[in-house]
């Protein structure tokens, strides 16, 4: 068992080593393709009415915009490699700061939408299972297509003119109330309110994909030998389909979750948008407008390293659910 | 994932076992659909999608507006017909580059193995760290979103899937018999691994071609769901970027286009499944 | 204009036969709520022009003076002041005891210092009147004097809290004031302290018990809303009490108005207009007679009605109509450039631009804009459809802001652009950059390469001579060249509109919506 752990946290130890390159890439790239973008940072700064020269040439030293390209990557690797992502041009405030406020506020709701998708994907497919061919099955399937082929932030609309709009049992933007000052419990569920919609609208295709794959293995996990001798054994067949069914279906949860990360990340991003959610995703697009470059590479490394980071996690929970698989 | 069956071989089976599957069958009526309508769209459309006119949002039914008008006083169903076109262009075109990548790189990176492999594994991998979606949004915002450069940047983002599909069959099959066979008879490597060993991976490549598509039609309608895409075109996702600021008068702006691109992703998802079941027959639907 | 009168006459008897009571007594106490498009980037006024900025930061610093809703000036951190007979000496006596919210005096070295240092370098607008002072001077501590060396006819409206903030020296003194940790927790002299700044999501002041006049809010919230249509539902459901015009799309105000939980305030007090820039530099737009075709197939009243919500007034000349006194009738588009697709279609054959086979015209536009503002999107769309009637291409080229400042400002790179500009309170502060001859490369500067010496000589007269009626012939005649050139077609003068729901109390009474909270009281 110790030395499973040592191999383990060994593997864990490599695997981000490894990670340093891939980050480094992604610095690179996205450096470059800011760099040779049209649009000044500088000019979108000054606003509507002209600046004299001498003002626009200190901005663009201050913003180190008067060097060289290669010299502003080695400088921006460095001081990355320092753990300093750099100040916002927009903001005037550490980037680190400034990310990870919105960064919290991201992961709430994926957090949030994934709980969901996982709750409510892993309860129909194993309703789907259970009767295959049912009507219950045909629903399921249906709902699962659906999951797959509907636009998330078409469907944050939709979520929005339904139970905001006209029955208007939900705010239909923001993370809090405003007026109200409410603390402890009564802030929690205030935040609640408002993460329903967006929530919802996020986790539906992760619920379709998560439905999907239960419903597969759990029928391939019913129909095998253990399954069949435990109700041999007469035990009932709900505990069964607990105890033995779920465990496998533990599997197809953590693979969606953990490899379609990236990709709720971004579904994030346009459902942040529809629902005013103050998130990553509005904060990368108002950098993108602005030329906000560290702002921009800082979001950009910042969820490449999370990506890295939760793909590795999915990795060891693997091993853990997964007797099989060793390292 | 072996694939056992590719139509390379045998297909006439291929197309049979396709037929039997209703996933399939629905989808390739879907796509077909969605072609005419794209084919058919100067012929029945009741307007030209970018006349505007008085006729400010116009409700559903309005006269010579089956499904209404937007803020401009433009043909939603005209909009609708005429979207296809954008839609499906970019969705083929798109796939057909990722495709084209993703089966090159994957074939030399599976075929050749060492350190080809080890860097394009890599290049793989930074691909997947940033979210597709982050990437093409920064691309196109950064350098515009005409159709062409739509087509090159999400078919670009896009080729990794099948690379790794297709790595992983050369790297299985590259020490196949008949593989070394037509190494003594001296056959030049792009020789074998084109019309040797490729037409063998076909099967997996076309399923994956199929949720490419529907893929990159969702990407396009995202990215003109944040206002970038080419407005020269018609484009559902410009038209529910559109809608977003008129949600609450006019419902239909934001309705019909949203469907119009559910149904499109849904069409090359069932196909994508058919072709998966008719590949793949020991996995029943 | 009658229908509204009669509206108020009704309104006056229905309220005093109800005896629903003259101007109810102002209450103490709660929060209004007030939406914003997005985060201001700084708290500091003093070193931007940003909307956002100025619509938190107004409550929190004070300027010299402030604009009422009829245009006049009144007195904030300046009680009074006198204006020398030559136009150069202006003498400012400032209010006396006034605290910075950190408790430390406010007085006339503070004025000085934020001029010298802060606004003078840093702020856009007032960067522009600065250049014109000689010296601000500290008389006493009550008192301020600004030299000028050419009079300058808007210097006053560029003394408000927008144009120059007056900002504590003690804590900017030997700081890069772009950098201050101040910026991002203010401390100012306004009615409002800075409480708290969740990014992306609210700011929040409250009350300074020590403001001058009564504060009857405890907290005045920003929220941040960057969906328009959103903004609009928050402010319907009562989540958020005022939208202000900035950030109220034009399109659902119709609606508004028929919500009796919620009023309306129409009216543009600072003229602002929307424009189509033509590139002169470019054939066949170098020719006036193609210029002049364009001024007649663009639909200004389907721009007006679509794109705007009919908030605003096609526009009539180079100057608008916004500025009563600078509006010429013989510089009326109306006039001169009534729509017509007959005559642009003759102008277009005499300036040799003959349709071809197909019926079009060998000109193909690139119609550049930014893909940020929905008005301008949709009259793109609408240009595009009324040039088509005769013969012109238009390729739409929407990008975003910084792609959109280098393509049009700093490489012309265009045919025909859309642009909107502020007056800010003065055709000589917002408006005469567009047409005075001026190198090309600076943003928001003359792009069209237009260039007439004659109405560069007209515009610097405009600028410095103060007597309203000399402006106003000065205007008439420079008005007159440039509506025969059309460098540039404006399309609208904007009607700013601010929505506020009616539980919300004494509201606008600065000519801004952002402006004068200590006056807003919430009726319970």
């Amino acid at each position: 068992m110790a030395s499973g752990g040592l191999t383990l946290r060994r593997y864990a130890a490599g695997r981000l080593l490894q990670a340093a390159p891939l980050l480094l890439g992604v610095v690179v790239v996205n450096f470059l393709l800011i760099a040779l973008a049209p649009g000044d940072p500088v000019a979108t700064l000054l606003g509507e009415y002209p600046a004299p020269p001498e003002y626009v040439a200190r901005l663009r030293q201050e913003f180190g915009l008067d060097q060289p390209i290669p010299v502003r990557l080695a400088l921006y690797v460095w001081n990355v490699a320092r753990g300093n992502l750099g100040f916002s041009f927009a903001y005037r405030l550490p980037v680190a700061q400034l990310v990870v406020e919105r960064l919290v506020n991201t992961f709430l709701l994926m957090a949030t939408a994934l709980t969901l998708a996982a709750a409510l994907g892993v309860g129909l497919g194993v309703a789907a299972a259970r009767r295959p061919g049912s009507g219950l099955d045909a629903a399921s399937t249906g709902v699962s297509l659906a999951g797959y082929s509907i636009p998330d932030f078409w469907l944050a609309q939709l979520l929005v003119l339904l139970f905001a709009v006209a029955l208007g049992w939900l705010p239909a933007q923001g993370i809090r109330s405003v007026r109200e000052e409410y603390t402890g419990l009564a802030a929690a569920l205030d935040v609640g309110r408002h993460l329903i919609l967006p929530a919802l609208a996020l986790s539906f295709r992760y619920m379709a994909l998560i439905a999907r794959l239960t419903r597969a293995s759990m029928l391939e996990a019913m129909s095998q030998d253990f399954i069949l001798a435990a109700r041999a054994r007469g035990l009932p067949e709900r505990l069964v389909l607990v105890q033995h069914g779920l465990r496998n279906a533990a599997l197809p949860v953590v693979t969606v979750i953990g490899y379609n990360f990236a990709f709720v990340l971004a579904g994030s991003a346009l459902v942040e948008t529809v629902f005013g959610w103050p998130g990553v995703g509005r904060l990368l697009y108002d950098a993108i407008l602005q030329r906000d470059t560290p702002v921009l590479l800082g979001i950009l490394l910042m969820v490449s390293a999370t990506v890295v980071v939760v793909n590795l996690l999915v990795d060891l929970l693997y091993a853990v659910l997964d007797p099989r698989v060793r390292y | 994932m072996a694939a056992a069956v590719g139509p390379g071989r045998g297909g006439s089976e291929f197309w049979r076992r396709f037929r039997a599957s209703r996933p399939g069958v629905a989808g390739l009526g879907l796509v077909i659909l969605l072609a005419a309508t794209a084919l058919a769209a100067p012929l029945v459309a009741p307007h030209d999608p970018h006349a505007t006119s008085l006729v400010t949002l116009a409700a559903p039914g309005a006269p010579g507006h089956p499904l209404g008008t937007d803020n401009l006083g433009r043909d939603i169903a005209s909009g609708v017909l005429w979207g296809s076109r954008a839609s499906l262009v970019v969705g083929v075109c798109a796939a057909a580059t990722a495709i084209f990548l993703g089966v090159v790189i994957g074939a030399v990176a599976g075929f050749y193995g060492g350190w080809v492999d080890a860097l394009l594994s890599r290049v793989t991998e930074l691909f997947q760290v940033i979210p597709r979606f982050v990437l093409a949004l920064l691309v196109v915002a950064l350098f515009g979103g005409g159709l062409g450069k739509l087509i090159l940047v999400i078919g670009v983002l896009s080729w990794p899937q099948a690379a790794r599909v297709v790595r992983g069959q050369f790297l299985a099959l590259r020490g196949a018999a008949y593989v070394d066979a037509a190494r003594v008879l001296g056959l030049r490597d792009t020789r074998i691994i084109f019309s040797e060993i490729l037409p063998n991976v076909l099967a997996p490549v076309v399923v994956i071609a199929s949720l490419d598509v529907a893929g990159a039609i969702l990407l396009e309608a995202s990215l003109g769901f944040f206002g970038l895409g080419d407005p020269n075109l018609i484009s559902w996702g410009l038209m529910l970027n559109n809608a977003q600021a008129y949600l609450r008068q006019a419902w239909w702006m934001s309705v019909f286009p949203g469907l119009a691109i559910s149904l499109a992703v849904l069409g090359f998802n069932l196909l994508g499944d058919g072709l998966n079941d008719a590949a793949n027959p020991r996995l029943d639907a | 204009m009658t229908i509204r009168l009669l509206a108020l006459v009704l309104t006056v008897l229905l309220t005093a036969a109800t005896g629903a009571a003259a101007p109810a007594q102002p209450q103490s106490g709660g929060a209004a709520v007030v939406a914003l498009g997005g985060d201001p980037e700084t708290l500091n006024l003093g070193i931007t022009t940003g909307y956002a900025v100025g619509a938190v930061a107004a409550s929190i610093y004070s300027g010299l003076v402030w604009i009422d809703a009829r245009g006049d000036f009144q007195p904030d951190l300046a009680t009074a002041w006198t204006v020398s007979p030559d136009q150069l000496t202006y003498t400012f006596t400032l209010r006396q005891n006034v605290k910075w919210h950190d408790g430390r005096p406010f007085g006339a070295a503070d004025v000085k210092y934020t001029m010298d240092e802060i606004t003078g370098k840093h702020h856009g607008r007032f960067r522009t009147a600065y250049a014109n002072f000689e010296s601000v001077s500290v008389r006493s501590p009550t008192q301020v004097v600004i030299r000028l060396r050419r009079p300058y006819a808007p210097l006053l409206r560029l003394l408000t809290v927008f144009d120059s903030p007056i900002l504590a020296r003690h804590l900017y003194e030997g700081q890069d004031p772009t950098r201050s940790p101040r910026n991002n927790e203010p401390v100012g002299t306004g009615p409002f302290k800075f409480r708290e700044w969740a990014r992306g999501d609210r700011v929040v002041l409250e009350r300074n018990p020590d403001y001058w006049n009564p504060v009857y809010l405890d907290r005045l919230i920003f929220r941040i809303i960057p969906n328009a249509a959103l903004r609009v539902t928050a402010l319907e459901v009562g989540e958020v009490d005022q939208v202000m015009d900035f950030y109220l799309p034009k399109t659902d105000v119709d609606r508004l108005r028929r919500n009796p939980a919620i009023r309306i305030r129409l009216g543009q007090p600072i003229p602002s207009m929307g424009f189509l820039f033509i590139n002169t530099r470019r054939a066949p737009l170098d020719n006036v007679k193609v210029r002049q075709a364009l001024a007649m197939a663009i639909n200004r009243v389907q721009i007006v009605t679509q794109a705007m919500g009919n908030l605003a007034r096609p526009a009539r000349g180079p100057f608008g109509d916004g500025f009563r006194w600078a509006f010429s009738p013989e510089a009326d588009y109306n006039r001169l450039y009534p729509l017509s697709v007959e005559r642009a279609n003759a102008l277009l054959d005499e300036a040799g631009v003959l349709r071809g086979a197909g019926g079009e015209r060998p000109v193909r536009l690139r119609l550049v804009y930014d893909s940020a503002r929905a008005p301008l999107v949709a009259a793109a769309a609408i240009i595009r459809d009324n040039l088509r009637a005769v013969g012109i291409t238009v390729e739409l080229q929407p990008m975003d802001r910084a792609v959109m400042i280098e393509r049009v400002y700093t490489r012309a790179d265009y045919e025909i652009t859309l642009q909107t500009f502020t007056s800010g309170g003065d055709p000589a502060i917002g408006y005469h950059r567009i047409y005075a001859s001026a190198p090309p490369g600076t943003p928001f500067v003359n792009a069209t390469g237009y260039s007439n010496a004659e109405v560069d000589r007209l515009l610097q007269q405009a600028a410095e001579v103060a007597d309203q009626t000399a402006r106003s012939r000065l205007y008439a005649e420079v008005g007159k060249i440039l509506a025969r050139d059309v460098p540039t077609l404006v399309l609208f003068d904007e009607i700013g509109v601010d929505a506020a729901r009616t539980s919300l109390r004494g509201v606008w009474t600065g000519a801004e919506a952002r402006d004068r909270w200590d006056a807003v009281w919430i009726q319970k």
